[in-house]
């Protein structure tokens, strides 16, 4: 084509303007991070005892992304607040400041949105076992966020629940097809008034019935409810859209009763699984190690275990340690919550083939409760013997071998500790904001035999009460470091990790007390720490004071404390900024005085690590 | 620009090659595209349009002495279509500017009244409604969906134009597409032209101000409050409605086209360029949630954006052959359709981060009894979201083509094949790849055309088939209800008419 040189500088300007054009800012095409993708199964733990456990709600740690901030309500703690995984991704260094190794991160699956207006912000309605929950993100985020905690060689918990779906049916008690919730009778002397909850209705041996006044006509049909705008849906997958899938008991009245605790609905209308029925089980198995698989996650928090029969577990543990040791994945732990003080109940759970822990529950009540949280009444306080006698239960009530293709460490040795969660009061709310016992609290908790396991918030000094107090919003804090609980913490971490007696050494008490009030050895709690697992010659022994008002002593009288320490064997302090030394005496007896709610870690002066 | 032509080929390629599933659990749907309301070259304010729609316009001719008349103009479309199983045909476009063979009806009706005041000084004030589908006949609805689309005056004195109103702004369409790649504003508002002549060739400067509050939380919110006491004591206690959310999004744009006129020394033949752009501005706010106790507020901070474009585009003069090539880049909330609110944000809620580059073609070729539509664009839009994995990140694009054979002068018949590919950075749960949505389409459209041979003379009256396969990523995204989740292969078959003329929008 010929250009006349008068149309020159037209042609120009137009490939000028091309040029500009393409100077715009390139753009990759989109891509999912590979860090997003299916991972490799692998094993990252050597020894779980090595791990501080965190606990957190992933709806209330940190909200990383605003865009999946569906109907939250800043502040209504009964309402979703926006946390996600991201949030959890993007806090990684907090958590590592903080000595933290493993996260144990609330249910990730699709729920039952809301109910009664209140929001499944905690996870534990759930409704598809095979979706994540879009408020914390997608599938893509929640491997991104587990990849980064294995790149810091940390671990991940998933929190998962095998005794109930959320509240996905109700009782069709008056054959009408609707949920009905009503009040009956004038309240005249032979016509009570009777509520009647079709949602939710009360315990009835062999099923809830279907009536109206002509009296009972069988079992009342069970209806799933079909409700998207609260993605209140029949439950995934498979069977559990089924009735045949559950009880259809009603819910539990009486928890002591063995019937109504393993048939019941769980509280506010949890429908109870048939956990019995083969299809179910296979159903659970593999919805959950599905998520294992497709995430890389470490291990289980299994919710509810007492309110599911006993001969699940050997069943769901079994095949779950068979199915992921296939697939490269070994050390799977999986500790139960059965949340009750009777030790023998708890401890049951752990028995041969069932599971490599739970939750030390009676330790909750027995020690952080009644010796801790009540040592600032002088009326409530109660001795450090009840330490020493419920720990002597523990090679009784809990498995005394590894499970096996567990997690090579027997459960009572693996017990996990902790001092609250969300379903108790926080320490500082129950102990009328006594820091200094919660720091002493937190020193027997990172010194003990087990795995550590502490509550998000719990190092910003939170003192919420009940559900849903207790569930704070941790990003409103500022989230900071350089508070004394955090500090202290970080330093028990720290300490935990120098010293292997701490982690794996065998246990024994040296001194314990009954007397809470002005006594020499009053709140004086101490035990050893020594060889076993952690080697021969590692030796640590811890003492603590949880008297609330006054300095006490390893000694009553002329009774002193007396270790298993080499006799001269100079110990430090390791707790302590300046060191103190302490000699043992020629007899191996010690003597020390400690302040009111302070502690004691003393290490041997030949075992001192260098930094700690 | 390299990239995204190799991302956008590479969807189309990894779409092509995508092994065939079998249906799986519903997904949220795609968001619904912009309104899409017409079809057609520029506003007749700024002589920007590529001319090819020189359907004959029925103007009266100027009378000496005559100050004034009223115009009737009319954009219009009215399609009724079977999906081939007993329903109604249905848009089955997996992006978001996708072949229109089986797009809905819509229609538009002008009055305009046209003023020569002076010889080189007319003005003109434009009425335009629309109206959108269901119509009464088919849903037994009496209320109708109308909107004003135009309602402004214009002047032009010598070279210089001058409006105000609420209008329709925009430039050149790809008519396979429904679509106006670089510039199409929707505002309330006022803006200026400039021409300037160079013997032969042309340049206008045109710049334009407008304003949009859409009714949405993200810019607009009344919330109930106690008549004010000295009030009360007349009209008695109550509450009135008082706007707390009022941000409109502030839209200024420059458009500088220069017009080469007969290039090759042909009578007819033309080249044009134009040169883009848009700053795009939308104060803070402050939303209150007063369904919650107490309310909880949210704030909406302050946004930006911008956007560069350039088209260049040709014509022969012969019949309507021209072809069309736009390239545009827009940053911030300038990246969201200017009828739409932004969906997604990062972190401090505002658009930072959120982007979109287009390159996107339109042609037409029309020789003996032969003629030839061709439409097509590579799109990249990322939101401003700090998830790298979401459904507002995605890259897309479309080849469209409608050969076409004239029949006489007056009938003809189009074939109509398109293939289109949205790739999203979403996880395909039985890939674990970025879900690529796409869909295969081949048509064929009989047609009588009574103003003649040619691909935009209107009316022409038609019938319509055609069939879209739809891969199983594109179905995942509708609900399991939704018939679109389950069937592999849509059909449309029905008839329909489009017409237009004497219209300020689609000269």
């Amino acid at each position: 084509m010929r250009i006349p040189p008068s149309r020159l500088p037209s042609y120009a300007l137009s490939l000028g303007l091309a040029c500009v054009a393409s100077l715009a800012p390139e753009t990759g095409c989109v891509q999912v991070p590979p860090d997003g993708q299916q991972p490799v199964l692998a094993t990252h733990v050597q020894d779980w005892r090595d791990e501080v456990v965190y606990q957190l709600i992933v709806d209330r740690f940190s909200d990383g992304d605003v865009d999946n901030d569906f109907n939250v309500e800043p502040g209504s703690l009964a309402q979703y607040q926006g946390g996600d995984w991201k949030g959890i991704e993007d806090h990684l260094d907090y958590l590592q400041a903080l000595g933290v190794t493993t996260l144990w991160i609330s249910p990730i699956v699709q729920n039952v949105d809301s109910d009664a207006d209140i929001d499944a912000y905690h996870g534990y309605w759930q409704q598809d076992l095979t979706q994540v929950n879009p408020h914390f993100g997608d599938l893509a985020s929640l491997r991104a966020m587990v990849a980064a905690v294995h790149d810091r060689g940390m671990k991940v918990v998933l929190d998962i629940v095998c005794n109930h779906m959320g509240q996905v049916f109700f009782y069709d008690i008056n054959r009408n097809g609707r949920p009905d919730d009503y009040v009956n009778g004038s309240g005249m002397p032979g016509d009570p008034v009777v509520q009647v909850s079709e949602y939710d209705p009360p315990w009835h041996p062999g099923g809830v019935l279907s009536y109206s006044q002509e009296g009972n006509s069988g079992r009342a049909p069970i209806l799933f409810f079909n409700d998207p705008a609260i993605n209140r849906l029949p439950p995934q997958p498979g069977i559990l859209a089924s009735a045949a899938a559950y009880h259809g008991f009603g819910h539990v009245e009486d928890y002591s009763v063995v019937a109504q605790r393993t048939l019941g609905d769980f509280t506010g209308g949890l429908k109870d699984l048939a956990t019995e029925l083969p299809e179910v089980r296979a159903t659970l198995v593999d919805a959950f190690a599905t998520w294992v698989e497709k995430v890389d996650f470490d291990g289980y928090r299994i919710d509810t275990i007492k309110h599911v029969e006993s001969d699940f577990w050997p069943v769901f543990a079994g095949n779950t340690r068979a199915r992921l040791a296939g697939e490269g994945k070994n050390d799977f732990l999986m500790f139960g919550e059965a949340f009750d003080g009777d030790d023998q109940l708890v401890g049951s759970y752990t028995m041969p083939g069932m599971l490599d822990s739970v939750f030390y529950f009676p330790q909750h009540f027995t020690v952080f409760s009644n010796v801790f949280e009540n040592a600032y009444d002088p009326a409530l306080a109660q001795g450090t013997d009840q330490i020493q006698q419920l720990w002597a239960q523990k090679m009784t009530n809990y498995g005394s071998q590894p499970q096996p293709g567990g997690i090579g460490v027997a459960p009572y040795k693996a017990l996990v500790n902790f001092i609250d969660n969300h379903d108790v009061p926080r320490f500082l709310f129950a102990s009328q904001g006594d820091v200094n016992a919660l720091r002493n609290a937190l020193t027997l908790l990172f010194t003990e035999d087990g795995i550590p396991n502490l509550y998000y918030g719990t190092e910003q000094e939170f003192t919420g009460g009940n559900d849903p107090a207790n569930r704070e919003i941790l990003w409103t804090s500022g989230m900071p470091t350089d508070g004394d609980t955090f500090a202290h913490i970080a330093n028990l971490a720290r300490l935990r990790k120098a010293y292997v007696a701490l982690r794996r050494g065998d246990t024994k008490v040296v001194w314990s007390s009954p007397h809470v009030a002005q006594e020499d050895d009053a709140g004086i709690f101490a035990f050893e720490r020594a060889g076993g697992d952690a080697g021969s010659g590692t030796y640590a022994l811890v003492v603590l004071n949880t008297n609330d008002f006054k300095t006490s002593s390893t000694s009553n009288g002329s009774s002193v404390m007396q270790t298993n320490a080499p006799a001269g064997t100079t110990l430090v302090d390791v707790l302590d900024p300046a060191q103190a030394t302490y000699p043992v005496s020629a007899t191996g007896q010690l003597q020390a005085n400690v302040p009111a709610q302070k502690a004691m870690i003393l290490v041997p002066q030949s075992q001192l690590v260098q930094g700690s | 620009m390299r990239t995204l032509l190799r991302c956008g080929a590479a969807a189309l390629l990894l779409a092509l090659l995508a092994p065939s599933r079998g249906a799986r659990a519903d997904t949220p749907p795609p968001p619904p595209p912009p309104p899409a309301p017409a079809v057609a070259p520029a506003p007749d304010a700024v002589p920007t349009t590529t001319p090819i729609a020189p359907s004959t316009p029925i103007t009266l001719p100027s009378i000496p002495g005559d100050t004034g008349h009223f115009e009737l103009g009319s954009y219009g479309r009215v399609v009724i279509a079977s999906d081939g199983r007993g329903g109604t045909g249905r848009d089955a476009n997996v992006i978001a500017h996708g072949d229109r063979i089986d797009e809905d009806s819509y229609g538009e009706l002008e009055l305009r009244r046209e003023d020569r005041l002076a010889p080189n000084l007319t003005t003109k004030v434009v009425w335009t409604l629309g109206f959108f589908p269901p119509f009464f006949h088919f849903s037994g609805d009496q209320a109708q969906a109308i909107v004003i689309r135009n309602l402004y005056a214009q002047t032009t004195y010598d070279d210089l134009t001058l409006w105000v109103g609420s209008r329709m702004y925009r430039g050149d369409d790809i008519y396979l597409l429904d679509w106006w790649p670089l510039d199409n504003q929707n505002t309330v508002g006022g803006g200026a032209g400039y021409k300037i002549h160079w013997r032969t060739d042309e340049t206008t400067i045109a710049a334009h101000v407008g304003m949009q509050r859409l009714d949405s939380t993200y810019q607009y919110e009344q919330i109930p409050a106690s008549i004010p006491n000295i009030l009360a004591t007349q009209a008695g206690p109550g509450s009135e409605n008082v706007t707390v959310l009022d941000r409109p999004r502030t839209i200024e744009t420059l458009k500088l086209t220069h017009l080469v006129k007969h290039p090759n020394g042909e009578q007819k033949d033309g080249f044009k360029v134009v040169v883009y752009g848009e700053a795009q501005e939308i104060s803070a706010g402050v939303y209150t949630d007063t369904t919650v106790n107490p309310p909880v507020q949210t704030a909406l901070p302050a946004d930006t954006g911008w956007l560069v474009g350039t088209e260049v585009a040709y014509w022969t003069g012969q019949r309507d052959t021209f072809v069309q090539l736009f390239l545009r880049h827009a940053e911030g909330i300038a990246a969201y359709d200017p009828l739409a609110v932004p969906l997604t944000f990062a972190n401090d809620r505002t658009t930072r981060g959120s982007s979109e580059t287009l390159l996107a073609l339109g042609a037409n070729y029309e020789l003996g009894p032969f003629g030839l539509l061709v439409g097509g664009y590579l799109r990249s839009f990322r939101d401003g979201d700090s998830s790298p994995t979401t459904s507002q990140k995605y890259d897309e694009g479309i080849l469209a083509v409608r050969p076409q054979l004239y029949i006489g002068e007056r009938w003809g018949v189009a074939l109509e094949g398109a293939f289109e590919a949205k790739r999203y950075a979403v996880l395909d749960p039985s890939t674990d790849q970025p879900l690529v949505a796409s869909a295969w389409r081949a048509g064929i459209m009989p047609y009588f055309s009574p103003s003649g041979r040619g691909s935009y003379r209107r009316p022409q009256f038609r019938l319509i088939y055609a069939l879209t396969a739809r891969n199983a990523a594109t179905r995942e995204l509708y609900p399991a209800q939704d018939a679109f989740s389950q069937r592999p292969v849509e059909q449309f078959l029905g008839m329909g008419v489009e017409w237009w003329f004497n219209s300020s929008s689609y000269p």
